[in-house]
């Protein structure tokens, strides 16, 4: 028989469990059950369970342009930004990881660096550089800009993933005749696919939740979702709260659509180190 | 075996070029703004070298915002790590491997949020009137008002909450899979002597992790540099100079109050120098 005290311990554990998922999830239902309410059902002292539903906050959001063209730029600007980073991250990662030389710490240093950069310090020069080359507030600035942080976030992440790829593989194919690029295409590629699909998710990730530069790089045909989610709570003294929600789930639902792709990636960067 | 290719050089010279040109040109740059003194409203400008520096330390606005981030990185580093390590372990404790699993699905959610929403969840939970995080307070007061995010003292702490909440969760879940990598052996050994479980953890799975755990630490450091979002939408580093983070000051100097892009850009040098000397020493002993 165990001692009573223990079990009182692991039932408080288990309790302190429960509410710390509760608090993780809950904060985000209540927002998605918000975005379903008029705002007379919001506005209440006591929080409002059982409500009337209403499609209004998320009609009004998608039936606004700046909401769309906002939507259009996040897409594009972080879609082209990742595929910029698969092309030119993925094969470096793969020459770090497989054609070790002296510079190969270093390298991964200063990729690991770019990150240490404060966002302002690059966003400022940035803004005065695309003001005078005239590419300020367009999508391709972003893109550029975007582009340094998928590249580098792609890289740090890939040069573990194609490490894990068994060496005698890649061997195996040189013996039957392969080249060095048809190994890296034919088969580092699609046996490290699974950890490569996760960093460049991440990357995606990212790049879609970035604020503050794209606050910088645009003032109006430029702007990201981020942004303009950002601007719809500084509508006046009327705040519309329930709009504000439902641009919240907007702007939340790309990157959760991740979820699952994400945690396999932890799951398999851990499995590796444990062998 | 491996002949000699043309891979190594094809594939990482234009990525490291272009890394290089993307990143230096900015960074440069940054420096030669910083000695002028330029302004977003007038085209014109003039060498004005260390001058803006030189102001910096006379701006009592500035020596605030240093304290604020100060304060920020040490409250957000250790609520983050000491969240992760608590809900970790007590995954690893209680938790079947089924549950484990769907806390740690539960847990990643948050940190996958844009900061913008997650920023908006809490204003809006926080929200003295009506919002659902200040609901168990009026109901127990019977209706007193409490509004942590416009009160100097508390905003600081209201907004650092929202940043726990985001990485302190997910910490918890890689410090849950660090401490699944651990051999067994050494646990079973404490446990037959008799060791109560927090013992176990405190001197034997935690220190078993320690270079692991410090790695963790930098890349939060790292990250609760990045805290802009999150503050403009949920305060804009109010109430008063509260909130005001060095990168929130900068940014209301060199856009929104006087457009002194100069003036901004010193600063933004001085957080870039100071993050990459600290960072790079740190990082030099977590290798070492």
């Amino acid at each position: 028989m165990r001692p009573y005290p223990i079990r009182l311990g692991r039932l408080i554990a288990k309790a302190m469990l429960a509410l710390a998922g509760f608090l993780a999830v809950f904060p985000l239902v209540w927002t998605a059950l918000n975005a379903l309410k008029n705002n007379v059902d919001i506005i209440t002292r006591v929080p409002r369970l059982v409500f009337t539903p209403t499609l209004a906050n998320i009609s009004y959001i998608l039936g606004r342009d700046s909401v769309l063209t906002g939507l259009y730029n996040s897409v594009v600007a972080c879609g082209s930004a990742v595929l910029i980073g698969v092309a030119l991250g993925l094969p470096a990662a793969y020459a770090v990881a497989r054609y070790p030389n002296r510079f190969a710490g270093d390298i991964q240093f200063f990729v690991l660096s770019l990150r240490f950069l404060p966002p302002v310090a690059v966003a400022i020069p940035l803004m005065v550089i695309w003001l005078q080359v005239g590419l300020y507030d367009t999508l391709p600035a972003l893109i550029v800009t975007y582009s340094l942080l998928t590249i580098s976030v792609i890289m740090w992440l890939a040069i573990p993933a194609f490490q894990g790829v068994p060496k005698e593989i890649e061997e195996a194919a040189f013996v039957d005749g392969y080249g060095a690029y048809s190994v890296f295409w034919r088969i580092a590629l699609p046996v490290a696919a699974r950890s490569l699909a996760g960093a460049i998710a991440f990357s995606f990730v990212l790049v879609w939740n970035e604020f503050l530069i794209a606050l910088m790089l645009s003032s109006s045909n430029a702007k990201t979702l981020p942004i303009v989610a950002s601007e719809l709570s500084q509508q006046g003294m009327n705040v519309p709260w329930g709009i504000l929600n439902a641009s919240v789930v907007l702007l939340s639902l790309p990157p959760l659509l991740f979820l699952g792709v994400l945690s396999g990636f932890l799951n398999s960067v851990f499995r590796q180190k444990k062998t | 075996m491996r002949r000699r290719s043309s891979l190594p050089v094809t594939f990482l010279v234009p990525t490291l070029a272009i890394l290089l040109v993307l990143s230096m040109v900015p960074t440069l740059y940054a420096i030669v703004i910083a000695l002028q003194n330029r302004e977003l409203s007038a085209p014109g400008y003039s060498w004005v070298w260390f001058s803006n520096f030189a102001d910096l330390f006379l701006d009592r606005r500035f020596l605030n915002a240093v304290w604020v981030s100060v304060k920020w990185e040490v409250v957000t580093v250790v609520a983050t790590m000491a969240v992760a390590i608590g809900l970790g372990v007590l995954m690893f404790e209680v938790a079947a491997p089924r549950l484990r699993n769907i806390y740690c699905l539960l847990f990643i959610i948050p940190v996958l949020l844009p900061r913008v929403s997650a920023a908006f969840v809490w204003k809006f939970a926080y929200h003295p009137l009506y919002g659902i995080a200040t609901y168990p307070y009026r109901l127990i007061t019977g209706g007193l008002i409490f509004d942590p995010l416009s009160k100097a003292s508390t905003a600081l702490f209201a907004v650092a909450s929202v940043d726990v909440w985001q990485w302190g969760l997910f910490f918890a879940v890689i410090v849950l899979k660090l401490l699944e990598t651990l051999p067994p052996q050494p646990i079973e050994a404490a446990r037959l002597d008799h060791a109560k479980r927090w013992q176990i953890h405190a001197y034997v799975t935690l220190p078993m992790l320690k270079a692991p755990l410090i790695s963790l630490m930098f890349v939060k450091m790292i990250e609760s540099l990045r805290s802009f979002d999150l503050i403009y939408v949920m305060t804009r580093g109010g109430p008063g100079v509260a909130t005001e983070t060095l990168d929130m000051y900068a940014f209301s100097q060199g856009f929104i109050e006087s457009g002194k892009v100069s003036y901004a850009s010193a600063m933004a040098v001085l957080m870039m120098i100071a993050t990459v000397i600290t960072f790079t020493f740190l990082w030099k002993r977590v290798q070492a």
